[in-house]
């Protein structure tokens, strides 16, 4: 492969690498804190990283804002000169894709769910808004990037004896989430389709995250990547404590239902057990109860 | 909040309307004077200078004092069992909102006033106010202040394939009904993004339109039991507790509800109501 011209810049040149683990030959991944976005943490608070393979490199969610995807370009320009193909950007959440902008220079194809731009019209311009609240300054430079390359079912990538399997799910975390699988390596990345020990956030449909939990458990890998959590775990056994979350508000949310419980007061009386087990639990689970009560009481 | 020419338009009229000035962005710095002023401008544009009294015990709004989602705020306006057959009209009004009118019902004879309830979205930390018109004229005025803020402008839709598919259609779950003279509960879903215009599509730098319910019409054997005139306020997916008493409760019947949205679609749709179970 020819030598490329690296478009970096002084401000690339200058960021500090991200942090990140090498959890499988080629796959890096940062460690998102178990915090809301602040100016202090960046909006850092996500799983993000990258694979190396013998010819480019893919980003995984290039985080959650500009100055978190310099800093991610900066640990990838540590590690190797190869271009940096592609972006992909695992669903609309702030968290996970507010720095795609960090890659402009480096006109990689940014890769998404083929429902991805319609969420980002409905919400891109709210979230900008609310991260610019929440970091000020911080937040300089972060701007919407619409995927160029969108998935509608599957979709392989390959990065130079190196093949990444990208695969559209039908709402669950979102309406426009996308998980990879790495044939090398058997790694199963899930971004927010998995959450370990921070709690999951509904914001597509529980009932149908329950079905793409059936069909993901299925899939033999040695190891997935959750966007919220561990950099690595062990699949499918990471898997139990979201779906026992998951379970548990579907049935708890119908007796409400049934019983004719308000949708401002069901959370009281939904998923109690849970309460120890999560992380950020009372910022979340309300919400994540007023979207299941309005999902469910269309059953 | 930004807002895109037909917004503007719209939400100027219904400032003029008002006779006010927009309120301003700060949360939570409107002093109590503020806040008591800005209804008297609003009582003012919406009433005129009719007597507005004080409800007292009369009427009730329960609400959440914060609440959990600012774009699905469960409302229920109470009317006592004193006043409640006198009452025709329904006024919510959210003092802070963008378009602080948020829903009038006109309710027929048969309709049960005692409570009624919906889910709107609040924009800024405010007032509630509910006022009720009585058939003789007279309006009662009740007040809750409420903490949320951004559900105006907040993104609605989690799954957007599912809410296209499902606009329009309704859905009614009746309560359980023992006795022949109690009224019929009934709870109404209806799907529709009912969108503000208020979230700006950062690709094309166009705001997405409004798209809202205008009207609600729910009748039972044709006899009217509420009319809801409404706008962006009310939450995506409208829904509506209420209940009504029918004029031959032993009788079957059939429930309609009609909506007429703001780009002039119509949907409607009926449901049979069983005969009370006899004693």
């Amino acid at each position: 492969m020819a030598a490329v011209v690296l478009g970096t810049t002084a401000s690339h040149a200058e960021t500090a690498a991200l942090p990140v683990t090498e959890i499988a030959s080629g796959i890096f991944v940062h460690n998102g804190v178990h915090e809301e976005a602040s100016a202090a943490n960046e909006d850092a608070i996500a799983n993000i990283g990258f694979i190396i393979g013998d010819e480019t490199v893919a980003v995984i969610d290039p985080g959650g804002s500009f100055a978190e995807g310099s800093a991610l370009r900066a640990a990838i320009r540590a590690r190797t000169d190869q271009p940096i193909r592609y972006v992909i950007l695992t669903h609309v959440h702030p968290d996970h894709i507010f720095g795609a902008a960090a890659f402009r220079d480096d006109h990689p194809d940014f890769v998404g769910h083929a429902k991805l731009p319609g969420a980002l019209a409905q919400r891109g311009d709210y979230y900008v808004r609310r991260l610019h609240s929440a970091l000020g300054d911080e937040a300089s430079g972060t701007e919407i990037v619409v995927p160029t390359v969108l998935v509608s079912d599957r979709l392989d990538l390959d990065l130079g004896h190196r093949r990444l399997t990208l695969r559209a799910h039908g709402p669950a975390h979102t309406d426009n989430d996308l998980t990879i699988f790495d044939q090398k390596t058997r790694t199963l990345w899930l971004a927010d389709l998995l959450f370990v020990d921070r709690i999951p956030v509904i914001d597509g449909s529980l009932v149908g995250w329950l079905e793409q939990l059936d069909e993901l458990t299925a899939i033999p890998a040695d190891r997935a990547v959750p966007g919220h959590g561990p950099v690595s775990v062990p699949w499918p056994a990471a898997a139990e404590p979201e779906r026992r979350y998951l379970e548990a508000v579907a049935h708890d949310t119908r007796a409400a239902i049934r019983s004719g419980i308000g949708i401002a007061n069901a959370y009281r009386q939904v998923a109690n057990s849970e309460r120890g087990n999560w992380l950020l639990f009372d910022d979340y689970h309300p919400r994540n109860v007023t979207a299941s009560y309005k999902e469910l009481e269309w059953e | 909040m930004g807002m895109n020419p037909a917004m503007l338009c719209r939400a100027a009229l219904v400032l003029l309307l008002l006779g006010l000035a927009p309120p301003g962005p700060a949360r939570a710095e409107h002093t109590e004077a503020e806040r008591m002023a800005r209804w008297a401008d609003l009582r003012h544009a919406i009433f005129g200078d009719r007597v507005v009294e004080d409800a007292g015990d009369l009427v009730a709004i329960d609400a959440p004092i914060r609440a959990e989602d600012a774009a699905i705020v469960p409302v229920a306006i109470r009317v006592a069992e004193t006043l409640a057959p006198e009452t025709r009209g329904l006024y919510l009004i959210i003092d802070n909102n963008p378009s602080p009118l948020a829903a009038h019902l006109v309710l027929g004879p048969i309709a049960d006033a005692r409570e009624i309830s919906t889910r709107v979205r609040i924009d800024d930390y405010t007032y509630l106010h509910a006022v009720v018109e009585t058939a003789d004229g007279r309006l009662y005025a009740a007040a809750r202040f409420i903490k949320a803020a951004g559900g105006c402008s907040a993104p609605a839709g989690k799954d957007q394939a599912l809410a296209l598919e499902r606009l329009g259609k309704m859905k009614l779950s009746l309560a359980d009904r023992s006795r022949p003279d109690e009224p019929i509960r009934a709870k109404l879903l209806i799907s529709h993004p009912n969108s503000s215009g208020l979230q700006m599509d950062q690709v094309t730098r166009n705001y997405i339109p409004a798209d809202f319910m205008q009207t609600l019409d729910v009748t039972y054997n044709g006899e009217q039991v509420f009319r809801l005139e409404s706008d962006i306020a009310i939450s995506e997916d409208p829904s509506f507790n209420f209940s009504f008493r029918p004029a031959d409760p032993a009788a079957a019947g059939v429930i309609k509800a009609e909506i007429l949205d703001s780009s002039q679609r119509r949907f409607g749709q009926s449901w049979p109501v069983p005969a009370a179970a006899q004693m």
